[in-house]
């Protein structure tokens, strides 16, 4: 292995002049009594400050050099430290020139003793013009965000204590609906009773009085229908309250309710075509996915269009990352998005008046997938049919 | 709570009087380390950490329970009472000769005499009142301590002060010498170079209590002239100006302050006699 030739060097460099070393080095140099008076001071900390070297050897100290802040930090910090512990390392001061202006620095010192006795203070300064830039652009930036993270801790504060006045409020209200229904059962038992004894026992001679009566009949049944589904809004809620979100599976639990609404609506030849292999099970309460497949599945029977038996599709979907599909498409009757899209999920809003219903059902889907993290999505045409979409957290 | 464990107290010497040191700004027991060895032989010698500094518990500083000096004379007076000591003299310096007036106010029976080394009642100018300082100059110090805790205070200090149940952190920042949280140090600086204590000054002149003040020739920090001004605010004090410069006489000129302590000691024992 050949050994590079080490380049010439000129000999005056090997023999670098010590003094014009000190005195001109990059770095300021100076040092001082135990007390801080200055004794030798390098001719670029000169320069620096603007003094000739008379006007400061064993005049001034080197406390005196520096801003009056920066002083108060040495005399309480550095100074104990240098008598305790010998040395200060990187101290970050600024010095005051002779024609007032500042220059920052960084200070290091070594505290030299002669038989135990402090002697001599030596002292380095480095110029840190540029670098105090930068430190005063992060100093500037924590302090912002420190302030942010308070003003954000404040909102957060506030947010919480408002959320929990809605969510009390929320209790409220469903307390309100609960005694309010409730209350509101027991005249209008009576007011069928009453009624009922009133058709056994009156008689009517005006031809149109059938006809009265019969829409009499039904608006009651409509007062106790809304009733009833106040009341299991209520009810439905205060039992999500108390039962575990759990990993239901799919398609038993969807066959149950199929089953079930077969034996109430037998007449229709309904075909159902149900499809989770992709998704096998979602996460929910049951008594809310009961609820939320019940309404939808109802509703694509009681909707079906005339003359057409109802055909109806349950899927499960992955949708993203986070989240899984559940549609329902039915063939039945469509809404009119275009007008009532709005109001579809509206309490007691009801779209199709020939079909008997409460105008529970939809709110009561959209306000268990909401309560579930999820949202509800609706495509229909008029004529053709629905398709819910309800997408859920995984 | 263990205030003997909250502020690092450690006990040394025998006798039947208690002195108790309390540190200044900007380091902590260690700074008397010069001068508390040389009563051991005669006096029961207290040291502590106020909360905040040294080996204190860092947890333990609760900025409003600290937000004057009288929290940190609480606690000095926690510590005479956990140690079950009475008429103790206590030395204190710079901020904690304030501190020490506070306490000796507080339980008369608790401090029978008081070391100010550096006192300063006020730092800042008032009409008619030299402190030396103007507001500005408070604030330039604070900048200063900024910019040298600049490094480590970011990443530490939210962790520390939002997580008492982790010390081993606490023990991280005592470990470099006289550092402590630099959140901390700067609002111990605030509490301290924006404190007024004139009037409990006047209050201590009523109780003439034996009080000396050991003053440096050349202080920067508590100049001649404010140990002039609370030497004629109490009458029973004595004022010894030790001929050095800088705020520690008891790291500059330890004997000369141990002379001034040891005497005025002696003569207030004598004087009992």
């Amino acid at each position: 292995m050949s050994q590079e030739p080490l380049p010439k060097l000129d000999l005056r460099l090997t023999q670098e002049n010590l003094d014009d070393l000190y005195e001109h080095a990059p770095c300021g140099y100076c040092s001082c009594l135990p007390d801080g008076t200055l004794v030798k001071l390098n001719q670029t900390l000169l320069d620096w400050l603007g003094y000739t070297r008379e006007e400061l050897v064993a005049n001034w100290c080197l406390q005196q050099l520096l801003t009056t802040g920066a002083r108060m930090h040495y005399e309480m910090h550095c100074a104990p430290l240098l008598l305790l512990h010998g040395q200060v390392r990187e101290m970050s001061y600024l010095l005051r020139r002779k024609d007032g202006s500042t220059l920052p620095v960084l200070l290091n010192a070594t505290l030299l003793r002669d038989a135990d006795k402090p002697l001599v203070v030596r002292v380095t300064l480095f110029d840190i013009t540029e670098r105090r830039k930068y430190e005063q652009e992060l100093l500037r930036a924590k302090t912002q965000a420190e302030d942010q993270s308070v003003q954000l801790a404040r909102a957060n504060e506030q947010l919480v204590s408002q959320n929990e006045q809605l969510t009390r409020i929320n209790a409220d209200l469903d307390s309100f609906v609960y005694t309010a229904s409730h209350d509101l059962k027991q005249p209008l038992h009576n007011m069928v009773g009453l009624f009922r004894e009133l058709k056994r026992t009156a008689t009517f001679h005006d031809p149109e009085a059938e006809q009265l009566v019969g829409m009499f009949d039904g608006a009651l049944q409509q007062i106790l229908d809304t009733i009833a589904g106040l009341t299991e809004v209520v009810q439905l809620q205060r039992m999500l309250e108390q039962v575990p979100v759990e990993a239901v599976p799919m398609l038993s639990f969807t066959e149950e309710i199929v089953r079930s609404l077969r034996e109430r609506l037998p007449e229709d030849g309904a075909t159902f075509d149900l499809d989770f292999s992709a998704v096998p099970t979602l996460r929910l309460t049951r008594p809310g996915l009961h609820s939320i497949l019940f309404n939808l599945l109802s509703n694509a029977l009681k909707y079906a269009a005339p003359g057409r038996p109802p055909h109806v599709q349950v899927r499960t979907a992955p949708a993203d990352h986070n989240h899984v599909l559940l549609s329902v498409q039915d063939n039945g009757l469509g809404i009119d998005l275009e007008r009532h899209g709005r109001d579809l999920f509206q309490l007691f809003r009801r779209f199709h008046p020939e079909v008997p219903g409460s105008g529970m059902g939809l709110y009561l889907v959209n306000r268990l997938v909401h309560q579930a993290g999820g949202r509800v999505e609706v495509a229909s045409t008029v004529g053709e049919g629905t398709t819910f979409q309800i997408l859920l957290p995984r | 709570m263990d205030v003997l464990k909250r502020n690092n107290v450690s006990v040394s010497g025998t006798g039947s009087q208690a002195l108790v040191f309390v540190h200044g700004f900007g380091c902590d027991q260690r700074m008397w380390r010069l001068v508390a060895p040389a009563f051991e032989d005669r006096y029961r010698v207290v040291l502590l950490d106020l909360v905040g500094a040294g080996q204190s518990d860092l947890t333990a500083y609760d900025p409003a329970r600290y937000s004057t000096l009288d929290g940190h004379a609480d606690d000095v007076l926690a510590v005479l009472a956990a140690l079950d000591l009475h008429h103790v003299a206590v030395v204190g310096h710079s901020v904690s000769a304030m501190i020490a007036v506070l306490a000796a106010l507080r339980e008369p029976t608790r401090i029978d005499r008081l070391v100010l080394v550096g006192p300063s009642p006020r730092y800042i100018n008032d009409a008619g009142y030299t402190g030396g300082f103007e507001q500005a100059d408070i604030e330039e110090l604070l900048e200063a301590m900024d910019q040298n805790y600049l490094g480590w205070s970011g990443a530490i200090t939210p962790v520390i002060m939002g997580h008492p149940e982790r010390p081993e952190l606490a023990a991280e920042l005592n470990a470099s010498f006289c550092r402590t949280d630099p959140a901390i140090a700067r609002h111990f600086a605030r509490v301290t170079f924006l404190s007024d204590n004139r009037a409990d000054v006047a209050a201590l002149a009523k109780r003439r209590l034996p009080v000396l003040i050991v003053q440096c020739a050349h202080d920067a920090i508590a100049p001649v002239a404010v140990g002039e001004y609370l030497h004629r605010q109490l009458p029973a004090s004595e004022l010894v100006v030790l001929d050095t410069t800088g705020h520690c006489p008891h790291l500059s000129v330890p004997q000369a302050t141990i002379d001034a302590i040891d005497q005025f000691l002696a003569a207030a024992r004598t004087a009992e006699v």
